[in-house]
């Protein structure tokens, strides 16, 4: 099944170039929109990894489904496939050899789909929704490692009903990143975990948070020889904190900025704070996104702690972003957040999913 | 009240907080048959089907679901304690409904009320309060509760006077208000007959001696402060074993309570008549007793100065061994960490209020902001639904709000099999 339904017809059109003249907040940037996006808010966005030839786009979202697109090098997008899962869904994720696609739900399962057959088998359970999904690679195992608002942090072994490893964290896991060997959770309540996943998977640190409000999104970067040596973390209130995990000069190395806020310097009236709803960092460049609340995205170079770009303002808050493999892709998404509650909920609103040409605008800034 | 020596023991129970309604006994056997020191995965699921009941609740009684979940939280665990959340709740639901009128006499807001003055390490304080706000004034059950904390601190003069002022405002139910008065008055005359026994037997001046597990007077007005003197004054009652000691330590606790009819004596425990005085806020709830203000240690003195006659400094104080906060500024292409923005140090500030944090102050800033959203602007504004999110006891992230939603909408489709909103089946 290559067509997602009877709204847009197949790959026509997919270089999303509507008639320009219209100037519609909807598409401010007048980057690419994919085609046939979801029908309901995205929650997740990830692109193929670099083991696979092509860049295949796939997106999670709260009408249930995850669709796979292929993104052609003109930047035409092409639906590829389409899973269904019995409760929206929060997170998907590649195998790193990019022949499975893991998905979680809020129906408490998370699935591996298999994209050369289109089938999907249910391999991990949960007591509540699954929020976080994330494939480990290590030497000596491979697993899934899925986050749950049921406060554990569970590893499956695919061919396994049970789990590998159950861990019990001090809250429900909000957000999750892994990079191998490190993970690091963000629950309620601001909790930090970090876990080194050598050998088998153990908690390493608790952090006490950078941050003064609710965990919202974390990103974990890499250093120059290309090891994950700390992550960013985003919260509900446009503040972004640069955490290194062992830095020599903890006071100095580690910062938070402020982003996602409107009337920087008008003092008369106040300022609008909007949450960061996503972080990606750059494969290649070690520069980072974030999408916000207030519909935009901005880029950062962390080691020169400047600003790159901030976009025009979309009509609608930015949910997922992600690079691709090669860091010549930028794909954001654009649908409501539920930041405001279900008041500001409008199921007639399109849902929308960006693609931007990204090599140039997140080389990093020349140190001075 | 506490008199033969198996109700002794029944109140010196510590893993069953008594409940003025009493308990369940189904909840009570399956709370405390629990091992384990994580929450049972139904406890989880009933607790979220509270907090998501209370950001879904769109009715004209938003009382009711804090009642029942408080009540919930008590019957689900006897111990009381920090996981159980309970004073956090209560603090929470004290605080919301304060500017509502309408519940303002309400016996189920007002209960609520009281439950959060037991919490707090000066009752009379908070009932004072609520006086003075108007709220309960014509409830029996604020004059049964108050003048009861006047008794157990000895003061039965205060916790007559309370009675009248009940009666003066027509508290009702009336009949309830008379039964405990005259209990009472019952209680109190037979202090009366005991201590005119006693005391003349009593010819001896005591040495004050310190008695085991003697229950201390609580001094100073906001926090429970152990006294340092044990001896003596400080005593309030004396429960547990010591009861069964004898006549002698009896007659000091019964001493104790003569000395209350003594008006020539300073009381510990404020002014004459409950006033109406103009409170801002409701006294701190939480009784720290690492917060003591320093007190003089029973009749040492230090030196003040060195034996060189130097005078002897303060050490400086210790270097902060949080990381400093620091401001970015948007405009400027170049984020300079090293930069304070001396107008927004709020490092050591922050530091400080969460230390010094009580519900008290947290009352007052709560009402600062409301004041604040009506009148002037507010420098910031957090564009998303804080109700929501931060509405019951514990957060919820966006996604959980949206989720709890779509779980209600698949169950009111799929017929009523789970009213929490979670449904257990996949």
């Amino acid at each position: 099944m290559s067509l997602f339904g009877a709204t847009s017809g197949f790959g026509a059109a997919g270089a999303g170039v509507f008639g320009s003249a219209t100037t519609d907040s909807h598409n401010p940037m007048k980057d690419v929109e994919v085609t046939s996006p979801p029908d309901d808010s995205i929650s997740c966005l990830a692109f193929s990894p670099p083991t696979m030839p092509g860049n295949f786009l796939i997106g999670g979202s709260w009408a249930n489904d995850v669709r796979c697109w292929e993104v052609q090098d003109n930047g035409q997008t092409v639906p590829k496939a389409q899973q269904m899962h019995t409760g929206p869904v929060l997170d998907a994720c590649w195998s790193d050899d990019g022949s499975k696609v893991f998905t979680a739900s809020c129906d408490k399962t998370a699935k591996m789909w298999d994209l050369n057959s289109n089938q999907a088998l249910q391999i991990a359970q949960h007591d509540g929704p699954i929020k976080s999904i994330h494939w480990i690679k290590a030497p000596n195992y491979s697993c899934i490692m899925t986050g749950s608002w049921d406060k554990t942090l569970k590893f499956w072994d695919t061919r396994s009903p049970n789990p590998m490893m159950s861990l019990q964290m001090p809250e429900r896991s909000y957000c999750a990143d892994v990079v191998y060997p490190m993970a690091v959770v963000a629950t309620a309540d601001r909790g930090l975990i970090v876990y080194q996943l050598e050998n088998q998977p153990s908690e390493f640190r608790r952090i006490d948070s950078p941050l003064k409000h609710q965990h919202r999104c974390v990103a974990i970067f890499k250093d120059k020889q290309n090891k994950p040596t700390g992550f960013a973390l985003g919260s509900i209130e446009g503040r972004v904190a640069i955490h290194y995990i062992n830095p020599p000069n903890p006071a100095k190395d580690n910062f938070t900025f402020k982003c996602h806020r409107s009337n920087g310097t008008n003092t008369t009236t106040p300022q609008d704070i909007y949450a960061v709803n996503a972080i990606s960092f750059h494969p290649v460049h070690g520069t980072l996104a974030t999408v916000g609340s207030d519909g935009r995205f901005s880029f950062w170079d962390k080691d020169a702690r400047t600003k790159l770009k901030t976009s025009e303002q979309l009509d609608q808050p930015i949910t997922a972003c992600c690079f691709n493999s090669n860091g010549n892709i930028f794909a954001y998404a654009s649908s409501y957040d539920w930041s405001k509650g279900h008041e500001y909920y409008n199921p007639q609103k399109k849902n929308y999913i960006f693609l931007r040409s990204a090599a140039e605008e997140l080389k990093p800034r020349n140190k001075k | 009240m506490a008199e033969g020596g198996d109700v002794e023991w029944e109140l010196s129970k510590e893993n069953i907080q008594p409940l003025r309604r009493g308990r369940a006994i189904s909840a009570l056997h399956q709370a405390l048959s629990q091992q384990q020191d994580g929450l049972s995965s139904a406890v989880n699921h009933q607790r979220q089907g509270f907090e998501s009941e209370l950001r879904m609740y769109d009715g004209e009684d938003p009382l009711d679901v804090w009642d029942r979940y408080i009540e919930w939280t008590e019957q689900t665990f006897p111990q009381g304690g920090k996981e159980s959340n309970l004073s956090t709740l209560l603090e929470r639901a004290v605080t919301k409904f304060t500017e509502e009128r309408k519940y303002h006499e309400d016996p189920r807001y007002v209960e609520l009320w009281i439950k959060f003055a037991e919490h707090c390490p000066e009752p009379l304080d908070i009932y004072r309060y609520m006086q003075a706000q108007g709220i309960g004034v014509t409830q029996a059950s604020l004059y049964i509760a108050w003048s009861e904390e006047y008794e157990n601190q000895g003061n039965c003069r205060k916790a007559d006077l309370v009675y009248q002022e009940g009666f003066k405002k027509f508290a009702g139910p009336h009949d309830k208000l008379l039964q405990f008065h005259k209990a009472l008055q019952a209680r109190v005359s037979r202090q009366v007959m005991m201590n005119v026994e006693e005391d003349s037997g009593d010819d001896e001046p005591k040495a004050p001696e310190r008695v085991s597990l003697a229950e201390f007077k609580r001094r100073g007005k906001k926090k429970a402060v152990a006294p340092v003197n044990r001896v003596g004054s400080s005593i309030r009652s004396i429960s547990g074993g010591v009861q069964s000691l004898g006549a002698p330590v009896l007659g000091n606790a019964a001493n104790s309570r003569l000395m209350v009819f003594d008006e020539n004596k300073t009381q510990s425990a404020g002014p004459s008549e409950p006033k109406l005085e103009a409170w801002a806020a409701p006294p701190p709830a939480k009784a720290k007793e690492n917060e003591q203000n320093p007190e003089k240690w029973v009749d040492v003195k230090i030196p003040q100065k060195s034996k060189f006659g130097h005078t002897v400094m303060a050490p400086p104080p210790p270097k902060p061994t949080f990381q400093p906060f620091v401001e970015e500024s948007d405009q400027l292409p170049t984020m300079t960490p090293c930069k304070i923005n001396p107008a927004v140090n709020t490092v050591l500030s922050a530091r400080k209020a969460c230390r010094e944090e009580t519900p008290l102050k947290r009352l007052q800033e709560h009402h600062q902001q409301q004041k604040e959203a009506e009148s002037g602007t507010p420098r910031e504004q957090s564009m998303y639904c804080k109700e929501l999110v931060l509405g019951g006891a514990t957060e919820f992230c966006f996604e959980e709000l949206r989720a709890e939603r779509y779980f209600k909408k698949m169950n009111q489709e799929g017929g009523r099999k789970d009213p929490t909103g979670v449904s257990a089946s996949n």
